[in-house]
């Protein structure tokens, strides 16, 4: 979801996401943290063939709390045409396990509704899994960030 | 022909409705929907023995205010828990080996601060296979259709 809407990307953000690594696992943190990068740039390019190679085919993709598939996600990228909201990356850690990795982070996405401008905060999760000799998305996911912790209904505690 | 149908029967309740199983290894599969269901139960029954081996150490959930939260912490909270019953409508799993996706929809029920509520959600799963069972590392739940 947090590059859906894009149109400008604050490179400068990039620079935070740096700041944090798994101690042993700084190389494929580094490599992860490229192929984020990768990802929105490619998104802002409206590059739907980097982001086939980027995406596994069985990608799991939860954006506004709806399930879009792979094919989805890229059929709506190559008919977007000049978006308007702005998508600003916030620092992301990057967590190994083997040929797994977890990377967390936030973004701050801006748009216009109803001629009135929008600023919204959401937190992400993304897999990666390392197949045939590269590091592929398998899924990723957001939630909006509230101001606080009383606006949320109900908290899950980590239950779905 | 009543043989048929018990047969047919049999297989329906094996394989309930809503249950996708993308994947060959379907003994997977079906290993990660039970740990789903025993995570759900646990979580309701505020079972923390239980919850301590569902969870991987490096469990991290964000939650449907987009808080962040780690095992010790779904350990600390779970006896505050207002969630009376979590209903799984939809569950999909998608295995790479030793990493699985399960994604679905709940539908959480309880009562908070004496009003009953029920929230409709949709949650994303990362499970590993680690030390011969499979833990889950990272979640997030957020609500359908924002």
């Amino acid at each position: 979801m947090k590059k859906t809407g894009l149109m400008l990307i604050m490179m400068c953000a990039f620079s935070l996401s740096a700041s944090t690594q798994e101690g042993s696992e700084g190389g494929a943190a580094t490599v992860i943290r490229a192929l984020e990068r990768e990802w929105v740039v490619a998104q802002s390019r409206n590059d739907n063939r980097a982001l086939d190679l980027i995406f596994d085919d069985s990608l799991v993709y939860v954006e506004y709390g709806n399930l879009v598939s792979k094919g989805d996600y890229l059929l709506r990228i190559k008919s977007a045409g000049p978006q308007l909201s702005q998508i600003v990356m916030e620092p992301m850690t990057v967590r190994t396990f083997g040929s797994t990795a977890i990377v967390v982070g936030t973004y701050s996405e801006r748009d216009v509704q109803n001629r009135k401008p929008r600023l919204r905060r959401w937190r992400f999760i993304d897999t990666w899994v390392y197949e045939k000799g590269g590091w592929k998305l398998v899924a990723a996911a957001a939630a909006p960030l509230t101001e606080s912790r009383t606006t949320a209904p109900v908290q899950s505690a980590g239950r779905p | 022909m009543k043989t048929l149908a018990m047969a047919v029967l049999l297989a329906c309740l094996g394989t309930p409705a809503g249950y996708t199983q993308e994947t060959p290894d379907s003994d997977a599969t079906s290993k990660l929907v039970a740990m789903e269901h025993m995570w759900s139960q646990a979580f309701v029954l505020k079972d923390s023995k239980a919850l301590e081996k569902i969870l991987d150490d490096a469990f991290v959930n964000v939650e449907s205010d987009g808080k962040v939260i780690t095992k010790a912490d779904v350990l600390a909270e779970i006896r505050a828990s207002a969630v009376l019953q979590v209903v799984t409508e939809s569950m999909l799993v998608r295995v790479h080996g030793d990493t699985a996706i399960v994604t679905g929809v709940v539908l959480i029920k309880g009562v908070e601060r004496g009003k009953p509520f029920a929230q409709r959600e949709r949650f994303v799963d990362t499970w590993i296979y680690k030390n011969g069972q499979w833990v889950t590392i990272a979640g997030l739940i957020t609500p359908i259709g924002q």
